[in-house]
């Protein structure tokens, strides 16, 4: 049997618990089919997710099928973001995907990569400090030593996928104008995987101090704000805090979403919840940091059509 | 002298200190040639991005298990930022050698003095009229 797992149509952290939670009702065994034919958006933070999904899926059963979006202009922005390069491997793919170069406009920094090592680490802050330095400094209005502290929150970021969820996972950072929120442009940075997710990282260290509270509510909190890391090293948990430490001083967003909770520091522009628990379980964790645009007087625009 | 081992130590060609392996294997590469207890000066010249889990890897637990004294030149702002909070919140200080030559602490506050005056003491180091200190020939 075939289950359908509909990609909803604006296809971001907001709308991914929608996706999570028909993702949620497959059963071992099933063949999934990811329906993306009616997308017209997608932020780098779905794209990744949906990679997540079909990674996920194809471990449980049959090789997951997708349906690619519909629209010309949809199809050929995923592509251009690189998100069929990987889908390639994942899923069986439908539609028509249009050959295209992956990332050669502006606005896709860092087209989707995967992350499976400490290498891929090290080509992902090469590669964003060769294209993010501009954007980062001339549109966003960040001081140019901000551009540091960016590839800096990006690898640790990255690094969470090698040391803690036990397999690869799949990173993308793009800027764009953002009217819904801010009326201004943004850098997003998204990341994502399927593999064993906070709690599970956590539990054999933390799960005891936690007692019945335990879970993976509890497992973000202790990772986030605590600062707490499966290893006992004293030096442990450095990456976390220094994502914050980044993110406050530039009014930025980190969220976090693994099993079925979500933490996010919320800066002063954004009206999200601090903490969620009981969504619909996904595996593995995800990862989206928001930098804003620093002046408030400049920018318009919305999420830029694909 | 840093970027130099990084690309000894680590396949490929990278200007980045990113990640724990690498940070792993660049001082598990300074550690070999390094007696304990020694005072022991690192130049970051060349190195471009250097990430928290680096810092911690290097430069943390140098100090915290093999140096002595332990003295950084070279380094940018980006990658004090990277360092100052690691040694702080392990309660560990270097000094760090500003590009006018003066010494200054970098990490928890409470040990740079006594580093100073180890320098001071064998001579490695001297106040300036200024009150500030400074490398000396030695």
């Amino acid at each position: 049997m075939t289950r359908l797992v509909e990609v909803p149509t604006q296809f971001d952290d907001r709308s991914f618990d929608q996706f999570a939670a028909a993702y949620a009702q497959a059963i071992d065994g099933e063949r999934l089919l990811f329906d993306a034919h009616a997308a017209d958006w997608a932020s780098p933070y779905g794209l990744v997710g949906l990679l997540a999904a079909g990674e996920a899926a194809a471990r449980k059963g049959e090789r997951p099928l997708l349906t690619a979006p519909a629209n010309p202009d949809v199809v050929s922005y995923w592509a251009r973001a690189g998100f069929f390069r990987e889908a390639a491997d994942l899923f069986e793919v439908h539609g028509k995907v249009p050959k295209v170069k992956v990332a050669v406009e502006s606005e896709v920094l860092l087209p989707v990569t995967p992350v499976r090592a400490a290498e891929d680490v090290h080509v992902v802050v090469s590669t964003i400090q060769q294209r993010a330095s501009a954007i980062l400094s001339s549109e966003l209005g960040l001081d140019p030593k901000a551009t540091m502290g960016f590839a800096m929150a990006l690898s640790e970021s990255c690094q969470n996928i090698v040391e803690h969820a036990g397999t690869g996972g799949w990173v993308a950072v793009q800027a764009y104008n953002w009217r819904r929120k801010l009326a201004r442009r943004v850098v997003v940075i998204a990341v994502a995987d399927a593999g064993v997710g906070f709690r599970h990282s956590l539990e054999a260290t933390q799960a005891k101090r936690f007692g019945e509270r335990w879970g993976d509510a509890a497992a973000l909190e202790a990772a986030l704000i605590q600062g707490v890391s499966r290893f006992r090293d004293p030096g442990r948990g450095q990456g976390l805090a220094g994502i914050r430490r980044y993110l406050a001083r530039w009014e930025g967003k980190v969220a976090i979403r693994s099993g079925t909770a979500r933490i996010a520091i919320v800066p002063r522009w954004d009206d999200d919840v601090p903490l969620k628990d009981g969504l619909p379980a996904f595996p593995g964790s995800q990862v989206l940091l928001i930098i804003p645009e620093q002046e408030t007087e400049k920018g318009s625009g919305g999420p830029s059509k694909q | 002298m840093v970027h130099a081992i990084l690309q000894q130590s680590v396949a490929g060609f990278y200007a980045d200190l990113v990640t724990r392996p690498t940070g792993r294997a660049v001082r598990e590469n300074i550690e070999r040639d390094l007696p304990a207890g020694s005072i022991a000066v690192m130049d970051f010249t060349g190195v471009g991005c250097l990430d928290y889990s680096c810092a911690d890897e290097i430069v943390a637990k140098l100090v915290r298990d093999k140096v002595k004294v332990l003295l950084l030149r070279g380094l940018t702002d980006a990658h004090r930022e990277a360092i100052e909070p690691v040694l702080a919140g392990a309660g560990l200080a270097v000094l760090c050698e500003r590009a006018d030559g003066a010494l200054e602490g970098l990490g928890a506050s409470e040990p740079a003095p006594a580093l100073l005056d180890e320098l001071v003491e064998r001579r490695l180091a001297a106040r300036n009229p200024g009150g500030s200190f400074r490398l000396t020939a030695a």
